[in-house]
């Protein structure tokens, strides 16, 4: 049962969903009444509002509450991924700057979910600051989707990402991709796309600086 | 050096002579960089490509593969210019300029299937909100949907029971909810 | 280094100074900076790449870099040495390409005509033999041996600046020298 603000008590929860009040300050996304039940649905809600408040997009954590739902997942489940994810698409936005795009925001919050830190979309965004990061960061997240290790992702789209233009970034991680299908492993698959992608002529460097652990 | 080095020493005196080039040289960068992307003043902390390997990453690298990679890393991350080439296979990526959308279409082979619906972010998760029309008899199933900018989770649902994620396109990082899904990115332009 | 590439106060304006006036969109002050070490880099390059057609391409890419890159350079205050560094890799691009295209290195008289370096009639020859000399060297014992004995720097500085191992570093020069005495000591005897 849901409680309003006004403390009038609701029986039921499609009564609850008909009379639900709004109280001052607490939006109640409709698209979320009638398929998802009390009281995730005033939980999220307070997600929500928190979100928007911050500046954040909102859909993107509707969208994670309504698959949820269509995939019969269980009420404390679907809470527990709008909480994680409100809790990426913050991060992504620090990292990201204040005049960032929802689109960007999203796409930063799936590398984030990927294991890149905050700092790498920063610097990100420091490498590329006249473009949109969106598709550069997806192909992060695309990367280590299909197997690659983070770090070795991160490494890849910031060693792309002075030169690459989003139609690159693409063609690099289809590229990859397809070399993963067709068996290779993904850090192999990675390593020969790069080298393929660099106009390097002497590529066989002696000992590099190598990163380090701290 | 010792005494038979004279020899060496002397070379080394003499190589250290200066060396003057062309007095137009420093016209001529001068000139070169008009054509140069102007430095950008960095806002943030002052990351060079070494503070930023040096910060406790690993990068897993299979022993064959290890210094190549590094060395092909450390080398882009150096160089001026590089070129890719795009597929010229159709991709389902697409771009939208703000306020526009772009359209993408959706294929999947499904030859047993008697019915397929695409469901994702951009129709709320909504099961029949978007059939996929059968396209030939041997089982392609196809659909065309308009959408902006942003990154999408969808899957293929089959007889509205089989959750299918779309083989031409990334993989959802996470399942999330037990159920195979995929991810689509449109960029902004 | 050896203070050399670091403070340099020419105009009465350090490196650091004018670093944060490029980036402040004052483009014609990154001219002080080429005049500042143009000479000293075009004689690394000169002699790691055995002539100075080479060498002006070599610090010309070198001088792009440093500008396009120039955010990126944390002390600004040392902008002649993180400029070396580059220099030292283009040089690396530039010697590696060439070998591939197997040209002979020969001795480029007229570059070294107008280098300006006062001398006698019987040096010019020695000089000449010399720069043979070198030319003749690996090119990493090349590196090596202009780095420490030309350019003076520590074994420290050399591994910061290519990356490779002190062992190697001193193996290195050690061969060079090895090298050089015996291509020397052929030349006496002629």
């Amino acid at each position: 049962m849901a409680r309003t603000r006004s403390g009038v008590a609701l029986i039921g929860v499609a009564i609850a969903c008909s009379l639900s009040l709004a109280a001052p300050g607490e939006a109640q996304e409709p698209r979320l009444q009638g398929r998802v039940p009390e009281p995730t649905r005033s939980a999220i809600n307070v997600i929500l509002d928190n979100a928007h408040a911050a500046g954040l997009p909102t859909e993107p954590l509707v969208d994670r509450a309504l698959e949820g739902v269509a995939k019969g997942a269980d009420p404390d489940r679907i809470l527990a991924a709008v909480r994680r994810l409100s809790g990426e698409l913050h991060s992504a936005f620090d990292a990201l700057g204040p005049r960032s795009s929802a689109a960007e925001i999203v796409a930063g919050a799936s590398a984030i979910r990927a294991g890149a830190r905050a700092e790498d979309l920063a610097y990100l965004r420091e490498l590329r600051a006249d473009q949109p990061l969106t598709v550069a960061t997806a192909t992060l997240a695309d990367l280590v989707a299909v197997g690659v290790p983070t770090d070795t992702a991160v490494a890849a789209v910031i060693a792309l990402a002075e030169e690459a233009d989003d139609a690159q970034y693409i063609a690099f991680r289809r590229n990859v991709e397809r070399d993963i299908a067709l068996g290779a492993s993904p850090v192999t698959a990675l390593g020969v796309r790069l080298e393929a992608a660099a106009d390097f002529a002497n590529r066989s460097l002696p000992q590099r600086p190598r990163p380090r652990k701290p | 050096m010792t005494e038979r080095d004279d020899g060496l020493k002397q070379a080394i005196e003499l190589l250290k002579r200066p060396v003057s080039l062309d007095s137009s040289f420093d016209e001529r960068v001068m000139k070169n960089l008009e054509s140069v992307r102007r430095p950008r003043t960095w806002t943030r902390s002052l990351w060079t490509v070494a503070d930023w390997m040096s910060t406790g990453r690993t990068l897993t690298v299979s022993p064959l593969q290890g210094l190549g990679l590094v060395a092909g890393l450390a080398a882009l991350l150096f160089v001026g210019r590089m070129w890719l080439m795009p597929e010229s296979a159709i991709s389902p990526e697409r771009a939208a300029a703000i306020g526009e959308t772009a359209l993408v279409q959706f294929v999947i082979v499904a030859p047993t299937a008697e019915s397929v619906s695409l469901v994702g972010d951009f129709n709320d998760w909504r099961a029949s909100e978007t059939p996929l029309r059968r396209v030939e008899d041997n089982g392609v199933w196809s659909v065309s949907v308009p959408l902006s900018a942003g990154r999408y989770r969808y899957a293929f649902l089959v007889d509205g029971a089989t959750w299918l994620s779309d083989p031409s396109a990334p993989p959802a990082l996470d399942d999330e909810f037990g159920r195979p899904g995929s991810v689509l990115t449109i960029g902004e332009l | 280094m050896r203070g050399s590439l670091g403070m340099f106060d020419m105009k009465g304006q350090s490196d650091g100074i004018l670093v944060r006036r490029v980036l402040e969109g004052d483009t014609a002050a990154y001219a002080g900076l080429i005049t500042r070490y143009r000479d000293r880099l075009a004689r690394y390059a000169t002699r790691m790449l055995g002539n100075s057609a080479d060498a002006e391409d070599a610090l010309q890419d070198a001088f792009v870099r440093g500008y396009r890159y120039l955010a990126r350079c944390t002390d600004p205050e040392r902008f002649g040495a993180w400029l070396f560094g580059i220099l030292v890799n283009r040089c690396r691009t530039l010697g590696s390409q060439r070998a591939r295209r197997q040209r002979l290195i020969i001795d480029d008289q007229a570059a070294l005509e107008r280098a300006s370096v006062s001398h006698s009639e019987g040096d010019e020859a020695l000089r000449d033999a010399i720069e043979h000399a070198v030319a003749q060297l690996q090119p990493d014992q090349r590196e090596a041996f202009l780095l420490k004995y030309v350019e003076e720097m520590s074994y420290q500085e050399m591994k910061q600046l290519t990356g490779a191992r002190i062992s190697a570093l001193k193996m290195r020069v050690a061969r060079a020298r090895q090298e050089l005495r015996q291509l020397l000591a052929e030349v006496d005897d002629d």
